[in-house]
């Protein structure tokens, strides 16, 4: 499904600011006051068994009930469309609209368009052709303790870092663990930068039909 | 419904390149961990061994399958990346409380006297010990312990260069039926296990991976 349509200028959805028509503003008829976009019922949505958005960002930990089926966000298979999840929790009031309202169309790719492996070691060969098989034998690795390294990445759930940690937190995040994120450290800067992702789309979203899970902003 | 799913599909790529803007692309490929933290993983001097592209978790009936993809995503032909001098962990925790692990599960590269790369897996529950051997190679443990690392197809699938021209151009122009990722490859491992050796009563378990640098030589 090829998808090329115009789009308005990032930037300008819709924020129209009151007072700036020119003209006799004295007999314009004052425009209703635009309440502020609140994103806190999004992280406050469940999405499956009680979990809500917050819980499955914070803290940055994939979790897997083994006795439910498996599939993100109840862990994370190879094939699972995460992209498309992910927005759908993300944006949409899951009220209204079914987490895979986006996956269902699809909107990425629903597949790498290489099948994975049915059995071990379950991930694709490498494209181009696999390496050969390793050889050999008394390979000396390292025996050093975990503190002798530094931190390099982290990673739990797929593109909390990524997504919702922008700029200079970005180095500052990766360094930090679960039991840091459980305090609430990073709740304010992901509920900021979600809201710097709705505020100019909330009412494009609305004006397509999708009840958002954020309120507020343009649209109704 | 046809027009709203295609509306909403333009909409959502807005989404994206207003997030692009937020979030300073100055790379095309950062995607689900893909090249982040940046100022690690891009430009002079980049990380790559170190950088985590995704962790899958999943089970079946008997096993649970940890999947860690790194160092990517590399055109075909591009040697995989082992490097010595990288810890890689994943960090596992059945109580109910994901701040602290009871498995730990540390991965390291290592060469032989032939310059053979191998791959040792320390801590695998339900692993009699170490396991280890040469990379691209299966390495079991009894019959439900299998380890794994070598180079993959990417798994990840998104419309990046979809993405990335909606944000130059402000023309929409992303499609289902192209993924960036296709035909890219990982530095990968792949780690199964008896599920009962974490089980715990019913509580899911959560996980989550790190990779780490040697201080010093």
């Amino acid at each position: 499904m090829k998808l090329v349509s115009l789009l308005a200028p990032l930037g300008v959805t819709g924020l129209l600011l009151a007072g700036c028509g020119g003209g006799d503003s004295s007999s314009s008829p004052t425009p209703p006051a635009i309440a502020a976009v609140d994103v806190t019922p999004c992280l406050n949505q469940v999405v499956y068994e009680g979990r809500t958005v917050a819980n499955l960002v914070v803290p940055d930990v994939l979790q897997l009930d083994m006795n439910q089926p498996s599939g993100f966000p109840n862990g994370r298979r190879l094939t699972d469309p995460v992209v498309d999840l992910t927005l759908a929790v993300l944006f949409l009031d899951l009220k209204s609209e079914p987490v895979d309202t986006l996956a269902k169309l699809p909107l990425d790719p629903s597949s790498t368009g290489v099948p994975q492996l049915a059995s071990f070691p379950y991930l694709a060969p490498a494209s181009g052709g696999a390496p050969a098989p390793g050889a050999g034998a008394g390979f000396a690795f390292r025996t050093d303790p975990p503190a002798a390294y530094t931190r390099v990445d982290r990673m739990g759930m797929p593109a909390v870092a990524t997504a919702l940690i922008n700029g200079a937190n970005k180095t500052p995040y990766n360094d930090d663990n679960p039991a840091i994120d459980a305090t609430g450290k990073w709740v304010p800067t992901i509920k900021s930068d979600l809201l710097a992702l709705t505020t100019p789309l909330i009412g494009q979203f609305r004006s397509l039909g999708l009840k958002t899970c954020a309120t507020g902003g343009t649209g109704s | 419904m046809r027009r709203r799913e295609t509306a909403a599909a333009a909409l959502i790529v807005a989404a994206l390149s207003i997030g692009a803007a937020g979030l300073a692309f100055h790379h095309k490929a950062r995607a689900a961990d893909h090249l982040d933290p940046p100022a690690r993983t891009t430009g002079e001097g980049a990380d790559v061994a170190s950088d985590i592209a995704d962790i899958f978790v999943w089970n079946d009936a008997s096993t649970v399958k940890i999947v860690m993809t790194t160092a990517g995503p590399q055109a075909p032909g591009t040697p995989p990346t082992y490097d010595r001098d990288v810890l890689y962990q994943l960090h596992i925790a059945n109580t109910g409380d994901p701040t602290t692990s009871q498995f730990d599960i540390n991965i390291r590269y290592g060469k032989d006297a032939a310059g053979n790369w191998g791959v040792q897996f320390v801590g695998i529950p339900g692993a009699s010990g170490p396991v280890s051997g040469p990379v691209q190679t299966v390495l079991a443990d009894g019959a439900l312990v299998k380890a794994e690392a070598g180079l993959f197809t990417d798994p990840f699938f998104f419309d990046l260069e979809g993405f990335n021209d909606t944000k130059a151009t402000g023309i929409l122009s992303i499609t289902s039926g192209r993924n960036f990722f296709a035909g890219k490859n990982d530095t990968s491992f792949v780690i199964e296990f008896p599920r009962s050796a974490i089980e715990n009563g019913g509580k899911p378990i959560n996980v989550w991976g790190e990779t780490r640098r040697i201080t010093g030589t």
